[in-house]
């Protein structure tokens, strides 16, 4: 059944999981700390597409809190990433991941 | 739910304890509270109870979560007293055992939640605090390294875990466990797809194979009294949270999909048996183990209903005691050669101080899984259970590896017992060894303690 | 036929400058692209009736923390085009990773469909109001907002500690 005119739950979630998979594709070619950052907070923004679209679908309020939390949880994480990546930066003076290779084996 | 309010505010105390310049009453302060909350596991025993349910409840404070707090506060208390003597001279201990407790919160959140949304609250408020944890020594390029590398997969399995959570959200329309329960997932790609992503979710932060590569790095990179913590409390939170979600609520889901579990642990035994024997350093060699150890756990959460979660209790009971008491002495000898953790640092133990050497013999037997020790208690009850499953080649793979890891183990024994000249001493406080000296106890007692277990029902 | 052009419009704004955030060589521009995909899921969230979340979605994400994004670069002094180098594997790595993992969910959720699994059920305009929302938040989740709480102080004393510069003596 339709969610807007001709658009159904289908589309949404074809939208939601390649904004997803940019976010994964994005880690893997990126090696900017702060890109792959980013490309972590679009996967969590496809998850939230996903839980709106069906929120909408089955007329629930429970999953549109439930993307609040996800902000929430975002909110927090990025406050300790940045922090972890500027002590990094200020230890290394970069932000590329390259350089992470004290502890290979 | 006193337990997650005892504890919260357990850890808001100790930064007020700080602020009011009090830090000495710190210590005590967590021991008692610590103790009280074993307490309260034992006065809330048999009373179901589900807090707020008339607001909506989400959590769910039954005997095996119950179990598992009571396990995960007797291992945190255990981690406070062994590793006192190492944070006596911090400044910031505040801060950090602050942080421990928080991540302790979320523990008891893996063990007790009731639906997906405070599942993926719980997995979040046990991992944040630790990400700032492994990163905590801010001078050292490898603890920040590692800070950094279990940050961001830490942060990746969250988005895999959320990204299947709303997919099993869009086929049940509800995250209630017992409402997704009752839908049954066997015939239904979409719930089949997000349990997958749940799955490699889990599987990371449980670290097995094929989402086990960050361990090794973040164990030797991080302060060695956290990987203590990480592979403890940590790995046991996240396994009582997989058996509530895949061996209860995703029964189906456990059942159809088993050869997925097969080929997972097939991998993670393989991968960490044979990587494991090829390192010197000893805490990479410790994560290996762990590695392999949390194979042999995951089999518990794929026999699913038909397997007793007092076992995998049992299980992670006995790995977390040898492994705290492995990484402590590790945390000694390293401190005595000055950051040196390769295992020749472990060579002459037995001169430089028989008492750590002798607890170190009995952690590391028992993680191989010798009897008397407690380890083969565990091993013995998982492969016999597997067996009864008719999972031949499974049991078969399970005692090829341990017996391939006995070596590995052995090593690290023989180095200790080899006669070196002139060694200086290792003395720790008279405190500490008595501390490490229960803990080794133990890990003997709990072979018997097993015939406890049996008994217990619930 | 007004909301449909705006979905697929929304839609393809948002996949192109996704896109453009991982193509992007210089990281200002990452994240000035990524804004603008933020821009275009709130445009979804208001089609889906969503309206104070859309609302939210902007104050959190574009305001607070994509700013906390381009504070660190212009801190960290970023602001240029870095010349990264890229192994042709882990070019091939990230198509082949997007390619199968596309492939796989979207399977999945085709055949969900063919399955009649996703079937809407109500009529839905009233669910994404401020009130609706609030009585839920307060009253339904009342424990996990307690939760969150707990998390917040956790990753604000986390953040405070990495912070603080170590005193060298």
């Amino acid at each position: 059944m339709a969610l807007l005119p001709n658009i159904t739950i289908d589309h949404y979630l074809y939208f939601s999981t390649i904004l997803f998979c940019l976010g994964i594709a994005g880690i893997l070619y990126r090696r900017n700390a702060i890109i792959m950052f980013m490309c972590i907070e679009l996967m969590l923004n496809a998850v939230n597409v996903a839980l709106v679209a069906f929120s909408k679908m089955y007329g629930q309020t429970d999953a549109q809190v439930f993307v609040f939390f996800i902000m929430v949880v975002a909110a927090a994480e990025v406050a300790v990433g940045l922090a972890i990546l500027m002590m990094l930066y200020r230890n290394m003076h970069t932000t590329e991941t390259d350089v992470l290779d004290k502890l290979k084996f | 739910m006193k337990e997650l309010i005892l504890i919260s505010l357990l850890g808001i105390f100790v930064l007020a304890l700080d602020v009011l310049q009090l830090r000495k009453l710190t210590l005590p302060a967590i021991v008692l509270g610590l103790l009280g909350l074993m307490a309260c596991c034992a006065l809330d025993w048999n009373r179901n109870e589900q807090p707020f349910l008339e607001y909506g409840g989400m959590l769910l404070f039954d005997n095996t979560s119950l179990a598992f707090t009571f396990v995960f506060s007797f291992l945190a208390l255990l981690w406070f007293l062994i590793t006192r003597d190492q944070f006596a001279t911090d400044a910031k201990r505040s801060d950090l055992y602050a942080l421990t407790l928080f991540s302790l919160c979320g523990a008891v959140i893996m063990a007790s939640y009731s639906s997906l949304v405070t599942l993926f609250l719980g997995i979040e408020i046990l991992s944040i605090p630790l990400y700032v944890l492994a990163a905590s020594d801010k001078r050292s390029v490898r603890s920040n390294e590692a800070g950094f590398k279990y940050f961001f997969l830490g942060s990746l399995a969250s988005a895999i875990l959320l990204f299947g959570i709303a997919l099993v959200y869009g086929a049940t329309g509800s995250f209630d466990l017992a409402t997704i329960a009752a839908a049954g997932q066997s015939n239904s790609s979409l719930i089949s797809i997000g349990c997958l992503m749940m799955l490699a979710g889990f599987a990371f932060k449980i670290s097995a194979a094929p989402f086990h590569m960050w361990a090794p790095d973040v164990y030797q990179g991080s302060p060695t009294v956290y990987t203590a913590f990480m592979s403890t409390v940590v790995k046991g939170a996240a396994f009582a949270g997989m058996f509530k979600l895949f061996a209860i609520a995703f029964n189906d889901f456990t059942e159809s999909h088993r050869s997925v579990f097969v080929a997972m642990i097939v991998l993670t035994l393989l991968w960490a048996n044979v990587v494991g024997m090829r390192q010197t350093n000893i805490k990479r060699l410790l994560a290996y183990s762990g590695i392999s150890h949390a194979g042999f756990m995951l089999a518990f959460v794929m026999l699913g209903a038909s397997s007793d979660p007092k076992w995998l209790i049992y299980y992670v009971l006995t790995y977390s005691i040898a492994s705290m008491i492995a990484f402590v002495i590790v945390n000694y000898v390293e401190s005595y050669h000055l950051g040196m953790e390769d295992q020749d640092g472990f060579k002459g133990l037995v001169k430089k101080n028989p008492t750590l050497a002798i607890a170190m013999t009995l952690s590391l037997l028992s993680m191989a899984g010798l009897p008397p020790l407690s380890g083969f208690m565990g091993k013995y009850i998982i492969i016999g259970q597997c067996m009864r499953a008719d999972l031949i080649g499974l049991t078969i793979i399970m005692i090829l590896t341990s017996v391939v890891a006995m070596f590995y183990y052995l090593r690290i024994i023989m180095l200790m017992f080899t006669p070196l000249e002139n060694a200086g001493r290792i003395i720790p406080e008279k405190g500490q060894m008595w501390i490490i000296g229960i803990g080794s106890v133990l890990i003997i007692a709990l072979f018997f303690g097993a015939s406890i277990f049996e008994i217990i029902q619930w | 036929m007004l909301t449909e052009y705006a979905f697929w419009f929304l839609t393809f704004v948002a996949i192109f400058s996704a896109m453009g955030m991982i193509l992007s060589k210089n990281p200002v521009y990452s994240v000035l692209s990524l804004i603008v995909t933020f821009f275009a899921i709130a445009g979804h969230y208001f089609l889906l009736n969503a309206q104070f979340l859309a609302a939210v979605h902007i104050i959190v994400y574009a305001g607070a923390i994509m700013v906390l994004f381009l504070y660190v670069i212009m801190m960290l002094n970023l602001n240029k085009v870095d010349e990264e180098k890229r192994s042709i594997w882990s070019k091939a790595a990230a198509a082949a990773s997007f390619g199968i993992l596309l492939l796989v969910v979207s399977a999945a959720i085709g055949h969900g469909h063919a399955q009649s699994e996703l079937q809407s059920v109500a009529d839905t305009s009233a669910i994404g109001t401020t009130e609706t929302l609030g009585l839920s938040l307060y009253k339904e989740f009342l424990i996990p907002f307690e939760i969150s709480s707990v998390l917040f102080l956790a990753a604000m004393v986390g953040a405070v500690y990495l912070s603080k510069k170590e005193q060298y003596n």
